[in-house]
């Protein structure tokens, strides 16, 4: 791990350098330790996280920008999926098939973003693994075919993805994006065209995306690979957002219908609305409908559950609310709380918040995770009420 | 003759007068002008004196154009806001922000622009509202006074039913030799009495032709503490693309 971390940034500096690069470096360390009660039993996990940034501009126009995440975890790192589900549903687990159902926290290092960016007049190309975080919703995002948010930490960053992107400026307020990954074969490679507009005080964009979803059968396993059936089916997304302020109140909206090959279509909608009250009082409210998600706790499968946890769907639930108050307590503490609902199940977690800014390159966040849910449902007492200490500090 | 002779006389006699005591528009106007130049770069530091004593420096680069309709702002340092940025144009009715870390830009609805730049005792509505002294408040001159020494004139802003600043009022002397506006009172959007903040601009330097003050400090009056900006480079009319003032020049 520590090799690829230092070969990673070795080559980088010396290409750069060698190149007479202006190269800037930066990052952070971010140590965190979280802990949660689960079945009577209160467990602790500690993480250490090194994100070192490199960029390169070797003029103007090109620019080289890569970043390694290394990440070592202590303590509880492997939890059972059973403990977190209704007796029900994990009384029907094949008893063979138990130890299959861990969630594992295993050290690693990744080259997380690596890519080269030519700026011409009107047009940027990015080649290599960059973030692609389309939407612009803040608990969830119906357009983002990409990534799967946490929804108790919904803004921390998202992994790279290896594309080809093309980004044509069309005059200030209009653009047009296309990107290409590439996979096995063409069938297989994401797509994702864009057009990006503004009109009076209002953004807007159309987003056509098609990608390779992959998901398991969790009560299935493949002989070969010893590991779940996996089931590989193609997904067209056609969808949009459109973001602006109305009354006074900041408005913002997405939508995704998505075409799947062999499952059943699904369509996911957000809406959401904000403001800023003179005592610096912020409020933000979502509405997310996702129809993957089933209407009531009673229709959940053990397999919802596993895709779920693993990121392999964004929602258990069908109807979910995300509410979230920040207020400035000093020039340096800032309370929050968030409350996610699930209007399906009638479920409810609540994660009051402290933003500590101990020093100009050092920021404390702790949070309480409260689940008040019945058994079976997305939020209940059985994910494990705890909570979340977390220090970063940049460089 | 004679009586052309006095009529000229007492023309000018009117003009002078006049020009010697503009109006409280007029002064805001002049204001206005100076410190909405056609295109300006700067990067000023930003030191924030928290409630425990303690300083944090921030630096920034800053671009305007068109008479302050566009402005782009980008953070250097610290590290933890390092390329965070904010574009703001139609006089920051449209606000858009940058976040490096999760690549994402948002728009801001113009409430937004009552949040406090990084902490600080600055709102970005005192930093990027551009006309504002103007379309947001109604002006009147006030009996004539001094600020550091300096012979000033004085205004009153009083906030304009239909504008939804977080000021009810400001009260600004303004230098009459060169009409920088050398000290600025804000008052509480609820209690036009509440005095809740002073700028007090210093250090003025002629760049360009363009007298400039290179230090500002705000004052918050409700808690003691206070900002200070200081101007480390600026020029003006400089050529700037209106390219830089989009979603792609945000993100560079």
């Amino acid at each position: 791990m520590k090799r690829i971390l230092i070969s990673t940034i070795c080559a980088g500096v010396i290409l750069c350098y060698g190149q007479t690069w202006a190269v800037d470096l930066s990052g952070y360390f971010e140590t965190q330790l979280m802990g949660a009660d689960i079945k009577n039993q209160f467990y602790l996990l500690h993480s250490n996280k090194l994100r070192v940034d490199l960029y390169g501009e070797l003029n103007s126009r090109i620019t080289f920008a890569a970043n390694v995440n290394a990440i070592s975890y202590h303590g509880k790192t492997k939890w059972s999926v059973p403990d977190f589900i209704s007796a029900k549903l994990a009384a029907g687990i094949p008893e063979d098939l138990l130890p299959y159902y861990v969630l594992q926290f295993e050290d690693r290092a990744v080259l997380d973003n690596a890519y080269v960016r030519y700026s011409g007049k009107a047009m940027d190309i990015t080649i290599g693994k960059q973030q692609i975080s389309p939407g612009v919703g803040y608990a969830w995002n119906p357009v983002d075919v990409f990534n799967y948010k946490d929804i108790l930490d919904p803004t921390y960053e998202q992994p790279g993805h290896n594309a080809i992107r093309c980004d044509f400026t069309l005059n200030s307020r209009f653009s047009l994006n296309a990107l290409f990954g590439a996979g096995e074969q063409w069938t297989d490679s994401d797509k994702m065209i864009s057009m990006k507009g503004g009109i009076s005080r209002f953004d807007f964009s159309v987003i056509f995306a098609e990608r390779l979803r992959s998901i398991h059968d969790y009560l299935t396993l493949d002989p070969n690979t010893q590991f779940f059936n996996e089931i590989r089916e193609k997904r067209q997304m056609l969808g949009g957002f459109i973001d602006g302020e109305l009354l006074g109140l900041g408005i913002w909206s997405e939508y995704a219908y998505n075409h799947m090959a062999v499952s059943e279509s699904f369509y996911e909608w957000l809406i959401g609305s904000d403001y800023t009250f003179n005592s610096q009082t912020y409020i933000m409210v979502e509405y997310y409908r996702n129809t993957m998600g089933k209407p009531d706790d009673q229709k959940y499968t053990f397999n919802d559950w596993m895709r779920y946890f693993s990121q392999e769907q964004k929602a258990i639930c069908r109807d979910q609310i995300y509410l979230y108050i920040l207020q400035p307590v000093t020039d340096l503490v800032q309370i929050g709380f968030s409350s996610i609902v699930s209007l399906s199940d009638k479920s409810v977690a609540l994660l009051p918040a402290l933003n500590w800014s101990l020093s100009e390159n050092l920021a404390l966040l702790t949070y309480l995770n409260l689940y008040l849910g019945d058994e079976g449902t997305t939020y209940s007492r059985d994910l494990g009420n705890g909570a979340l200490i977390r220090l970063t500090a940049y460089f | 003759m004679k009586i052309k002779i006095s009529l000229f006389f007492f023309i000018c006699l009117v003009y002078r007068g006049f020009a010697a005591e503009p109006s409280g528009e007029a002064i805001i106007q002049k204001v206005n002008e100076l410190l909405n130049p056609e295109s300006c770069y700067a990067r000023a530091e930003m030191t924030i004196v928290t409630t425990s004593g303690d300083e944090r420096t921030f630096v920034y680069d800053s671009w305007s154009k068109n008479y302050g309709e566009k402005n782009l702002i980008r953070y250097i340092k610290p590290g933890r806001v390092r390329n965070q940025a904010t574009l703001m144009l139609n006089h920051a009715d449209d606000i858009w922000m940058y976040f490096p870390r999760t690549q994402r830009v948002r728009k801001l609805a113009s409430h937004f622009k009552k949040q406090k730049m990084e902490g600080s005792d600055f709102s970005y509505e005192d930093i990027g509202s551009g006309n504002s002294f103007i379309d947001d408040f109604t002006s009147k001159r006030l009996e004539d006074g001094k600020a550091d020494g300096i012979d000033c004139y004085r205004v009153e802003l009083t906030r304009k039913p239909d504008s939804d600043l977080s000021y009810s009022r400001l009260i600004m002397s303004v230098d009459k030799t060169n009409y920088v506006p050398l000290i600025i009172e804000y008052y509480d959007e609820k209690d036009p009495q509440n005095k809740i903040k002073v700028l007090h601009q210093s250090d003025i330097q002629v760049i360009q032709g363009i007298p400039t003050a290179m230090k500002m400090v705000m004052h918050n009056t409700e808690n003691n503490k206070e900002t200070s900006m200081v101007i480390d480079e600026i020029k003006y009319n400089v050529n700037l693309d209106d390219a830089m003032f989009s979603e792609r020049g945000l993100k560079k």
